[in-house]
């Protein structure tokens, strides 16, 4: 088990180089001189030794090769480099959104857990009962309406009808609790995130727990005379929560994405709307330390999806 | 003398394959859904296409009626710069299909082509085509595009089109490997292989066949999913430029809190037109799985 959790861990390694390898001479690529966002235009004609100066000082002038190198090491020593467009410092930044953005996916999906496999496992217990057939529109809803369309209609109905909740940012200037605050803020982004996670978890739970209460240890226990919320909670919940784990933290690259699109509908300031507004202003410094993080967290989740797997499954750890 | 018989045999296989056929489509028939979600794609791309067809007019802007609510001349009222949206969301709609059409085909040719290759052959060339697809699935994939975006640094039709098709391969890859591992240990193929057929003819027209049917389902499902991820990246700003209309974009205009809370229309005729596509196609889709691939329901 040890070994395998190393050799994941090591394969981690390469796979991340290799991203910011990609990352970091694709976006050269695309010509963008830093240079003309320091200075003005006139600064630029008036004073060429001063511009080769500063070049020379930015390592602008070492070949690509050195100044990946040097962009490695620096993002090791947790020096991520300024913003192009306004100078300030990433990892600063970074330190207050990033939060925001893992609350934001956090609460989503554990309550899309909670939601989904709850309603997943009652529809399967209560086959063709009022809330199956519920959880089936939801399901088909929840899969062919988009995203930022399900946070516009939110937002029209509870922040502009009824007013209950702010449509925008993640703090108030004029907050007293910070709880509550919270709260308000994150109701309708977390909401819009979780019907898209429940609509694929809901359906999935669904046809596993039936597939388990379908099998024949469950006829068994039921044989025996054990209750039936003990034969649903402790044979069938037990087995049929493997699978529905595994493919909730499969959905973890769809949640990130989704934060990206839920962020710029709300205007809420965490790393997806970062990510948006960069590349839109060009700045390419933000571009790729957001994309090396999003890439870093995506490889750490699937590192837990193989060990959690291997955990439960030895067939797994014996394949490899 | 072998004459008579192959023909008739020939005739018995030709006439069970249009039974089958003729099954097939009965069976579709039957899930009232399926037969929802087709009818309600063909108009919607009909409509679409008949507007196209006739040059609907939806550039210019009718400065005197911005913001306008549906009436009699807009049946589905104005945008913010006073282009009437019956005419963007037609022409719209023929954008997003091209883009969900194009693309999920596009992607499941080289999907299906890197999966026969790295399935039939095996070895090193399957292990380096799955860690590329591997590293393309560490990232998620709206954030693949979003720095492709970056990348190519315009936003342009052909440009969206491209980023697509290069995120979107990864899903029928992983299908179609997984089956030709599997089918390539059959007998026939056994059979083949020690006739000496050339090795791409039995991959692409001994096994793939024998592949098409989850091939046909996830590329129509695929549809709705590119349709839906150039309206995400539309609405965000990064899709195709605004004198392009596609779905998305129109409702990229919702972004601003005074259009979501006064001009309703705006936001819901486009929004509407995304939704019944998407729905139509996934109950087509469903209907398509039943009847080709029962083993998969």
């Amino acid at each position: 088990m040890l070994k395998f959790i190393l050799k994941k861990l090591l394969l981690m390694i390469p796979m991340l180089l290799v991203i910011s390898l990609i990352v970091f001479f694709g976006l050269q690529a695309t010509g963008i001189d830093p240079i003309n966002f320091m200075l003005s235009p006139e600064q630029l004609s008036a004073s060429p030794e001063v511009v080769e100066q500063l070049r020379e000082e930015l390592g602008l002038n070492d070949p690509l090769i050195v100044q990946y190198f040097n962009w490695l090491g620096n993002m090791l020593h947790g020096d991520f480099g300024y913003s192009i467009t306004d100078g300030t410092s990433i990892a600063s930044t970074l330190a207050v959104r990033m939060p925001y953005t893992l609350e934001l996916a956090g609460y989503s999906l554990v309550l899309s857990a909670i939601i989904g496999i709850g309603i997943g496992i009652i529809s399967a217990i209560r086959q063709n009962g009022i809330i199956d057939y519920i959880g089936r529109v939801l399901a088909v809803l929840g899969q062919a309406v988009p995203q930022f369309l399900v946070g516009i209609i939110l937002i029209q109905i509870f922040s502009i009808k009824l007013g209950i909740f702010p449509a925008a940012n993640r703090v108030s200037p004029d907050a007293t609790n910070a709880f509550v605050d919270a709260f308000m803020h994150l109701f309708l982004p977390v909401t819009t995130l979780t019907i898209g996670m429940v609509a694929v978890l809901m359906r999935y739970a669904r046809n596993t727990m039936l597939d388990v209460l379908n099998s024949d240890y469950i006829k068994t226990a039921r044989s025996k005379g054990i209750p039936e919320w003990k034969v649903y909670l402790k044979h069938g919940f037990r087995n049929a929560m493997k699978p529905v784990l595994v493919i909730l933290m499969f959905r973890i690259p769809t949640l990130i994405g989704g934060s990206v699109v839920v962020e710029s509908v709300f205007s809420y300031p965490g790393i997806g709307m970062t990510m948006t507004n960069a590349i839109v202003a060009n700045d390419y410094n933000v571009v790729m330390v957001t994309t090396l993080i999003i890439a870093a967290t995506m490889l750490v989740c699937s590192f837990m999806v193989d060990v959690l797997n291997a955990i439960m499954d030895p067939r797994v750890r014996l394949g490899e | 003398m072998s004459n008579p018989n192959a023909a008739s045999i020939k005739e018995q296989n030709k006439s069970a394959a249009s039974s089958l056929l003729k099954k097939n489509i009965r069976k579709f028939l039957n899930n009232k859904l399926a037969v929802f979600g087709l009818v309600v794609v063909v108009v919607m791309t009909l409509a679409c296409i008949i507007g196209a067809v006739m040059g609907v007019d939806y550039a210019t802007p009718d400065l005197t009626n911005m913001k306008a609510a549906p009436e009699a001349g807009h049946i589905f009222g104005t945008d913010t710069i006073g282009r009437d949206l019956l005419a963007r969301v037609l022409i719209g709609g023929c954008y997003s299909i091209l883009i969900g059409v194009f693309c999920a085909v596009l992607s499941s040719v080289i999907g299906a082509a890197l999966g026969a290759i790295a399935g039939y052959f095996g070895g090193w060339v399957d292990s380096v085509i799955v860690r590329i697809s591997e590293i393309f699935q560490a990232f998620p994939q709206l954030v693949l595009v979003m720095m492709l975006v970056a990348i190519l640094n315009q936003r342009g039709l052909g440009n969206l089109l491209f980023i697509f098709v290069v995120t979107g391969w990864m899903t029928t890859f992983r299908m179609v490997r997984n089956e030709f591992m599997s089918l390539k240990n059959e007998t026939y193929v056994k059979v083949c292989e020690a006739f000496g057929m050339k090795r791409s003819n039995i991959m692409f027209k001994q096994i793939l066949p024998n592949v098409m049917s989850p091939i046909i389902v996830s590329t129509t499902t695929n549809v709705a999913f590119f349709i839906l991820q150039e309206a995400s990246l539309s609405f965000i700003g990064l899709g195709v430029a605004d004198s392009t209309p596609t779905w998305g974009n129109i409702l990229n205009a919702a972004k601003s809190v005074s259009v979501v809370t006064n001009q309703w229309w705006i936001w819901v005729f486009p929004g509407l037109a995304i939704s019944l596509f998407v729905l139509a196609i996934n109950f087509f889709g469903d209907g398509l799985r039943d009847v080709l691939d029962p083993k998969q329901q």
